[in-house]
């Protein structure tokens, strides 16, 4: 990180974005000196109302923190201490600030787990961390944060981890936090959908250097350093048109501590002029009113011409599924886990997917969309074979998976993974690993695998002379085009992504989705791809299912689904994703869930979704219906299909031009 | 964080480089290369004993019990007037038997151990492990008593009281292992192109797991030199005449105070391969394991 400076008014929200290793998690420890060796901070000058924090002693800058300023983290258990109570830690957080002490300390604990949202908090307070769900060791955490009542937020990717629904209970407590009580909130995220819902100052920071700042309508409206720019246009939106492909960001975002000189985006940049390679933008202010550092919008020069690499004549259409048998045919299939078990306790059993019925056609792309732990997993790896159903049926390709036989699966239906690090072997060279399914399944051998190797990853996008190389070498984006490869490498018809690009950058994602599009058009692949962003699921697929607690709830073609939202879970997490887009006219009116999602080792009676549904029991007491009786995955409009009572009821949201 | 375009960094030049070179760098280290010089230091003593000394480790010199070390007996002699020199050679013998032949075996014996476990059905794998517990609680000494009380005294007790000492040892090693790298997504990845189960387990998961395993075989070596100091000292171990460093202390200690070196040379000999073996298992846990 290098010559950071900005400012943060009180009551302002700014949002600081960047990649992973941008600096903005420095940035943020930075201001209250908390910055780990070998770190050091070696110049300038950090200011909090006024007082110089740099110079202060070391107990001072301990009172700042806590109780003027405070932070919260990604992963909330690295906060709490997994062996106290929340009551304990939240009392002790107080005890040690003058406001709250002594008998003031536990009213006042209680007070804040209401606020943050968390359900009778006078019960809950004697839980232990582990007790609590994500969401709610989250919301623990900011409880804790703001019991001193602090100036300042910093939040730092306070809702990565979470899935939407509970992410919008998140944003909510933060932006009502701002609002009432005037909190100022510094929010680093990577996501800019975020920073428009919330944020009213935008910092974007890449290589550890501010790249551009200004009020967030202006920086979204008109970005002016192509890194924003393409930040912006490289995620796919529910509230814009598909479009065949996504602009992307080319190249890898540079390693901590290399050195570039120039200006550190100009590798990757598609409006280079020559002196950025030898000089260094400095952040000036431009004529739009926001500060950017980019020797070509300084100049006067405007972006947006660049474009999405060259679009490769879209997708192919998929056949059409009616006459043909589908490729992939999956009928009422369910999968319980026992856990628990041994001398005292008891055997619970997880329902994970729980009657499932879909199929996937030749060249098509199912998208399968649901909270985590709704059973999507469990579901893609039933497909595969790696789990073996409790009941129910998979055929693929025309045959019946039995564990008997499982070569044609094999072979022909691949997997790719959300963990670009954990599904690569270590030890294994990049050719060893892409030419084991040759191998394997008799395809090619020695010199003619090599080859073979070489081809599959100039596809993907890697070169041939990575092959002798080792996973530690490549990035995350590299590994999962690794990963690819070596999905492809036996010629596979059907393949199973799993949150292929969740753990990716942003500006990674975006090439992985434009690959993945890509080789379905050359190599006429099927996808039956599972994620939990809505957006990504849109832009990429031809139809769309909707899961929740191991059922599907609704599915249709994309276009279908998303004019005509009929189900009222499918609803909520749309209306629960942050659009990237601050008018106040792009904000739609909120369903924001309560709750979390119900234990799967317990499911709801009836309808599952009615302990949480907008529309259900819980608004409308007298639909008992709900409780009672389980609806039925049935056709409402042509290929639209739907299980709840009340279908196409829903509490009016304005549909967002939703047009597929 | 460091994920970014690594791939100009990072060279590696050639496959085994890098998994060979982890212990080659690991042992290059003061630690290791202290450890490897007196293991190897003594290992070669033990296989070059016939040559380095002119006399057989039970022949009897006349008239020359009990000598001092001179020129044509550094070590002395014992109160049969054998060469000590000669005994502490040949009985370093016995431990590298002990060390290269029943811990490997015992090794072997416990990753297949473990494995059944890993592989079996629950019931089995708890009864393997209840089994494991039971065996490790006892102190391996007290395991030496039982087996010489069962088998009567000797190598062979000797090699099965190892063998059931580090049975357990590398068969939780192993089980553990296998149990949390199954789950791996490399591991399903490697299952779903087809791999069979075989190849998925060596080629695959044993490449993953095998630093800790190796490590515990150098630690189970010590030990291992240790059980048979202790029960050859104790009398239920190797018997004499035949000699060992654990049996050639014992007959010392009387004469400790007139005859210092009969005790100091199977003492310095067995220390220096404890320790040796033990600085090396540190040396491979700090470099291979701890990073
Ligand atoms: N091997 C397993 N053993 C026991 N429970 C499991 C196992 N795999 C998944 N589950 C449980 O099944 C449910 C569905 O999990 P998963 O399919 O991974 O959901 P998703 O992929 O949608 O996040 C979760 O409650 C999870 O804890
Ligand atoms: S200074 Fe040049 S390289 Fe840097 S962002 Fe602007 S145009 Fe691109
Ligand atoms: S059936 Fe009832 S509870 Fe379920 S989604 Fe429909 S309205 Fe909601
Ligand atoms: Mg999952």
């Amino acid at each position: 990180m290098d010559g950071v400076s900005f400012q943060v008014a009180a009551s302002e929200t700014v949002g600081i974005v960047g990649e992973s290793g941008s600096g903005k998690s420095v940035t943020a420890a930075s201001i209250l000196r908390m910055v780990s060796p070998p770190g050091r901070i070696v110049g300038g000058s950090i200011t909090y109302r006024g007082l110089d924090v740099l110079a202060m002693s070391e107990p001072e800058v301990r009172t700042l923190r806590g109780d003027a300023i405070s932070m919260i983290f990604q992963d909330p258990m690295s906060s709490l201490n997994p062996v106290l109570r929340i009551q304990t830690q939240l009392v002790e957080a107080l005890d040690a600030h003058e406001k709250y002490r002594g008998s003031k300390s536990r009213p006042r604990a209680i007070e804040m787990l209401r606020q943050v949202g968390i359900p009778s908090p006078e019960n809950r307070i004697h839980d232990y961390p582990h007790q609590f769900s994500g969401g709610m060791r989250q919301r623990a955490m900011i409880a804790m944060g703001l019991g001193n009542d602090p100036g300042l937020l910093i939040a730092d990717e306070p809702t990565t981890a979470l899935d939407v629904t509970i992410q919008a209970q998140i944003l909510e407590v933060l932006r009502t936090l701002n609002r009432e009580f005037g909190t100022a909130v510094v929010l680093i995220t990577h996501n800019m959908g975020i920073v428009a819902q919330l944020c009213r100052r935008v910092v974007v920071m890449y290589a550890g250097q501010v790249v551009e700042e200004g009020p967030v309508e202006q920086v979204f409206a008109r970005p002016d350093h192509p890194y924003t720019e393409g930040l912006l246009r490289s995620v796919p939106r529910l509230d814009s048109i598909r479009h065949g492909r996504l602009y992307s960001i080319d190249g890898q975002p540079p390693q901590p501590g290399e050195q570039t000189s120039g200006c550190p985006f100009h590798p990757r940049c598609g409006y280079r002029i020559e002196r950025c390679a030898s000089e260094r933008p400095p952040l000036a202010v431009l004529s739009s009113g926001h500060r950017s550092a980019c020797w070509v919008t300084q100049a006067g020069g405007e972006l947006g011409a660049a474009t999405a690499g060259a679009a490769t004549g879209g997708r192919r259409a998929p056949a059409l599924g009616a006459e043909v048998a589908p490729l992939l045919e999956v009928r009422s299939l369910v999968k319980h886990f026992e856990i628990g078990g041994g001398v005292l306790r008891r055997t619970a059993t997880v329902h994970a997917v729980d009657g499932v019925d879909l199929h996937v056609g030749a060249c098509e792309t199912l998208g399968l969309v649901g909270e985590s732990g709704c059973g999507k997993s469990t579901l893609g790896r039933m497909v595969l074979g790696v789990y073996a159903p409790t009941s129910g049926s998979v055929r693929f390709d025309g045959a019946d998976i039995d564990s008997a036989d499982q070569s044609h699966l094999r072979r022909y239906a691949q997997m790719i993974f959300q963990d670009p690090f954990g599904s690569l072997n270590p030890r294994l060279t990049v050719e060893q690993m892409i030419s084991e399914p040759l191998s394997v399944h008799g395809i090619a051998r020695s010199a003619a695998a090599r080859k073979r190797v070489g081809e599959l990853l100039e596809m993907v996008g890697l070169s041939r002379r990575h092959a002798s190389r080792y996973p530690h070498e490549f990035s995350g984006g590299q590994r999962q085009r690794i990963g690819i490869a070596r999905a492809l490498a036996a010629g596979p018809k059907l393949l199973v992504a799993d949150e292929p690009i969740s753990a990716l950058d942003v500006s990674i994602q975006a090439q992985i989705i434009n690959l993945l599009q890509d080789l379905q058009a050359e190599l006429g692949l099927s996808y039956l791809f599972i994620a939990h962003d809505l957006a990504v699921v849109r832009h990429l697929s031809d139809r769309v299912a909707v899961m929740y607690l191991g059922k599907i709830v609704e599915s249709a073609p994309t276009a279908e689904l998303f004019a005509n939202l009929l189900h009222p879970y499918t609803r909520s997490l749309i209306s629960a994703v942050p659009v990237p887009d601050p008018r106040p006219q792009a904000r739609p009116p909120r369903i924001v869930l309560q709750g979390d999602l119900p234990s799967p080792t317990a499911p709801p009676r009836g309808c599952r979704f009615h302990t949480r549904c907008p529309i259900g029991p819980l608004a409308n007491p007298e639909r008992r219906i709900c409780i009672e009786q389980e609806p039925p995955l049935d056709p409402h409009r042509p290929g639209h299909l739907a299980a709840c009572h009340f279908a196409g009821e829903a509490p009016a949201i304005e549909t967002r031009n939703a047009m597929a | 964080m460091a994920q970014a375009g690594a791939v100009d960094i990072v060279r590696v030049p050639d496959r085994l480089a890098f998994t060979r070179n982890r212990y080659l760098r690991a042992l290059q280290t003061p630690r290791g290369l202290l450890g490897l010089g007196l293991v190897g230091t003594i290992v070669l003593l033990g296989i070059l004993a016939p040559l380095l000394t002119p006399y057989s480790p039970t022949f009897q010199i006349r008239l020359q019990e009990l000598l001092p070390p001179s020129g044509t007996h550094p070590l002395g002699t014992d109160e049969l007037g054998r060469d000590l020199l000669s005994r502490v050679l040949n009985g370093i013998r016995v431990d590298l038997i002990v060390a290269v032949v029943a811990v490997p075996a015992a090794a072997i014996l416990g990753c297949l151990a473990g494995l059944l476990g890993a592989a079996g059905p629950g019931w089995w794998d708890t009864t393997i492990q209840r089994a494991f517990d039971v065996i490790l609680a006892f102190p391996a000494i007290i395991l030496g008593i039982a087996v010489a009380a069962i088998l009567s005294p000797g190598e062979r007790a000797i090699v099965v009281t190892i063998l059931l000492a580090n049975v357990p040892i590398f068969g939780r090693l192993s089980r553990d292992a296998l149990i949390s790298q199954r789950e791996r997504e490399y591991v399903v990845a490697a299952r779903l192109i087809g791999v069979s189960p075989v190849r998925v387990l060596f080629r695959h998961i044993f490449p993953n797991v095998v630093d800790p395993l190796i490590v515990q075989l150098a630690l189970s070596m010590s030990l291992a030199v240790f059980l048979e100091g202790g029960m050859s000292f104790v009398g239920i171990g190797i018997q004499v005449p035949q000699p060992s460093l654990g049996n050639l202390l014992n007959e010392g200690l009387p004469y400790l105070a007139t005859n210092v070196n009969y005790a100091v040379g199977p003492m310095l000999t067995l220390t220096a391969l404890v320790v040796g073996l033990n600085l090396i298992a540190d040396a491979l846990n700090a470099g291979v394991l701890r990073r």
